[in-house]
């Protein structure tokens, strides 16, 4: 007769059945509550573990994935030269290396540096710091430069963003170090590198002057013309352990690591893939707990919401016999029930982006991550998820109301 | 008699099947209703008043048999049609009022024209008939458990008349009243009736039955006088 042309929103949206569900769930508040009870637990679960493993990794993945594609080689034999004992990479040591190398791909960098700890001086203030010597156009590739110009000469060094920051240095500031001999030599900063984070696998910046191999020597010495430390770096990541394995077999004599070994190898490929395969373990183990304690949940919430049909059979007899569609029924209990699942997921939602922060602090000390798109994605994900878990809890149970039998229904007490 | 009747009952059988048997509530009944007809219905306690109401309401089934609404077989309308049918055409008084009780009086006779309209009433429609039937402004506001029989019945009275139905259904509405408030309610059915519309009402009591044109009298789901 007036069936007017709804649309959808209209279809979904009904304020006087709305109205029914909401007066029904004040009516029964204490129940309302106990039901809602397990669907905050579970969106906070959900949310919480969700945000801090999402937080962690993105922690983790800030401080590591930029340098994800070197082998950081370091010497660990110790050699005689001249009757004193050290260790570094002699040029024969480098040549085995880069052949090594070589047998697996083409597409590489190889670079040797220099590296110690030393005491650096600027104005009144004393830092430490890790100095480098490599050869300029090396340095450009496992760094990169965000001021200034790249350091060639006896005198010009380039520092890491934070070391500039922490030390007020600029481009043009001077630096003193004590020389092997005691003397002191001053280097002028050319160049700012980009900031690695202190976690890297491969070339920090974090405390870096890196100078060149002039630079260096002028500075350190020559330890016999041995080297410190290799960096290679390879295009195509995934040949890193091939690579890092061919290395072992020409420097070691094995591919296993041992005690009596030349080189150890610090292969950031496989740090992270393991630091990738801990975070999905762990990300699937908190997904199995979550998903448990919905299913809880979601039986919580249909058991509550068959009782309220019981409860309310006469009712819905009533309203059917007086021209209450069955899809109306069948709404009004949706509602009842997807009003539950908004409730208690938002305060599921509201609990863990509490308790998010504080355990993120407890075990990164930063609260960066927190702002990060991954985890406050679990903000609409966690209410998404409460309100379609009680959804579907609902339907069963709307599906059954929908159903009576108009007489039947109310003729029950 | 050649205009097509409101509801008509060919062959009407309804059978609850119990345990300890099956019950008959209704038996081959054939009956029908004119437009503008006021019918009594009468019988014993058990015999199948309220079955043949829930009938002749679109409110159940029959188990064999056919019913027609307006000459159309309600066999070969959907839910949807009947819930509808319900709604526009039939105005529904039953013997124990029900009425919502998590609706205050008034939202219960807003309630049929929420359905229709689908927004609020935004006209006196639920007022004036809550006044019609006797019922003060403060009374409205009043939830069904805060109200009298009487004032509850006046309410479903009210709420049957909301989408001015051209059809009244009554089981026993004045089952639960006193002689006096029974009187006004037969008073308002009677004035509804001279109104043009079709009035069928169950009864136990003869006085009550006066007020019908005619009496139809069921025994055992069997239709034995009228
Ligand atoms: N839902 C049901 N299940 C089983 N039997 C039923 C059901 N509803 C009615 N009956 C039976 O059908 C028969 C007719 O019932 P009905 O309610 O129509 O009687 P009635 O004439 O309205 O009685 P009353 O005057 O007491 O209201 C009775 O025997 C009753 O027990
Ligand atoms: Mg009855």
């Amino acid at each position: 007769m007036s069936e007017e042309k709804k649309s959808i929103w209209q279809k979904i949206y009904s304020p006087m059945i709305l109205s029914l569900a909401i007066r029904n769930l004040k009516l029964n508040k204490f129940r309302t509550i106990l039901s809602m009870i397990g669907i905050v637990i579970g969106v906070f679960a959900i949310c919480g573990m969700g945000m801090i493993s999402a937080g962690f990794t993105e922690e983790m993945n800030s401080m590591i994935s930029d340098t994800a594609d070197t082998l950081t080689i370091s010497p660990v034999g110790e050699k005689v030269i001249d009757g004193t004992t050290t260790t570094g990479f002699s040029a024969k040591d480098l040549r085995d290396i880069e052949s090594a190398v070589k047998s697996v791909t083409k597409e590489y960098e190889f670079i040797p540096m220099y590296s110690s700890t030393k005491y650096i001086y600027i104005g009144k203030e004393t830092t430490m710091a890790s100095v480098s010597g490599m050869d300029a156009n090396d340095l450009e590739k496992i760094a990169t430069l965000i001021q200034g110009t790249l350091p060639r000469g006896s005198t010009n060094v380039v520092v890491g963003e934070t070391f500039a920051e922490d030390n007020d240095l600029r481009i043009g500031s001077r630096m003193i170090m004590l020389n092997s001999g005691g003397q002191e030599v001053t280097s002028r900063v050319v160049g700012i590198l980009e900031d690695t984070g202190v976690m890297t696998l491969g070339f920090s910046t974090s405390s870096a002057v890196v100078g060149s191999i002039e630079w260096y020597t002028g500075l350190v010495g020559d330890n016999h013309g041995l080297y410190d430390m290799v960096i290679v770096k390879a295009y195509d990541p995934t040949e890193l352990t091939p690579i890092d394995d061919a290395i072992e077999k020409k420097m070691n004599g094995k591919e296993d690591k041992d005690s009596d070994d030349t080189v150890f190898i610090l292969n950031s490929y496989e740090i992270m893939e393991i630091f990738d395969e801990i975070m999905s373990m762990s990300s699937i183990f908190t997904t199995i707990i979550s998903g448990i304690s919905l299913l809880v949940a979601a039986v919580a919430i249909t058991n509550v919401m068959l009782m309220s049909v019981k409860e309310r059979t006469r009712e819905v007899g009533i309203l059917r016999s007086i021209g209450t569609y069955r899809s109306q029924i069948l709404q009004m209990f949706l509602y009842e029930a997807g009003l539950i699942g908004l409730i208690g997921a938002v305060a599921g939602t509201l609990l863990a982006l509490t308790a998010a922060p504080i355990m993120l602090m407890a075990m990164i000390g930063s609260l960066d991550a927190m702002l990060s798109l991954s985890v406050l994605a679990y903000v609409p994900i966690g209410i998404l998820i409460g309100l379609i878990v009680c959804l579907i809890s609902g339907l069963y149970p709307a599906w059954k109301a929908a159903n009576l039998n108009p007489v039947e229904a109310m003729s029950t007490d | 008699m050649n205009s097509i009747p409101v509801v008509e009952l060919h062959d009407v059988s309804k059978i609850y099947p119990m345990p300890a048997g099956d019950v008959h509530a209704l038996n081959h009944v054939n009956f029908s209703i004119q437009k503008g007809e006021f019918v009594a219905i009468m019988g014993p306690s058990g015999s199948g008043k309220s079955t043949l109401m829930n009938m002749i309401g679109c409110l159940d089934v029959p188990t064999s048999g056919e019913i027609k609404i307006n000459g159309k077989s309600t066999s070969e309308m959907t839910d949807d049609e009947l819930t509808l049918h319900r709604r526009e055409t039939i105005g529904f008084i039953f013997q124990k009022f029900n009425l919502i009780s998590l609706l205050t009086a008034y939202e219960n006779v807003e309630y049929p024209l929420i359905l229709k309209h689908g927004h609020k009433d935004d006209t006196t429609r639920t007022r004036d008939l809550l006044r019609m039937v006797g019922l003060t402004d403060g009374q409205m506001q009043h939830t069904p458990y805060e109200l009298s029989g009487g004032q509850q019945q006046r309410v479903s009275i009210a709420r049957a008349l909301a989408n001015d139905p051209t059809f009244l259904l009554c089981d026993e509405p004045t089952g639960n009243l006193d002689s006096k408030m029974s009187m006004q309610i037969m008073e308002i059915l009677t004035d509804l009736h001279a109104q043009g519309r079709t009035v069928v009402m169950v009864t136990h009591d003869p006085k009550t039955a006066e007020y019908a044109e005619r009496i139809v009298i069921i025994k055992d789901g069997e239709i034995v006088n009228e």
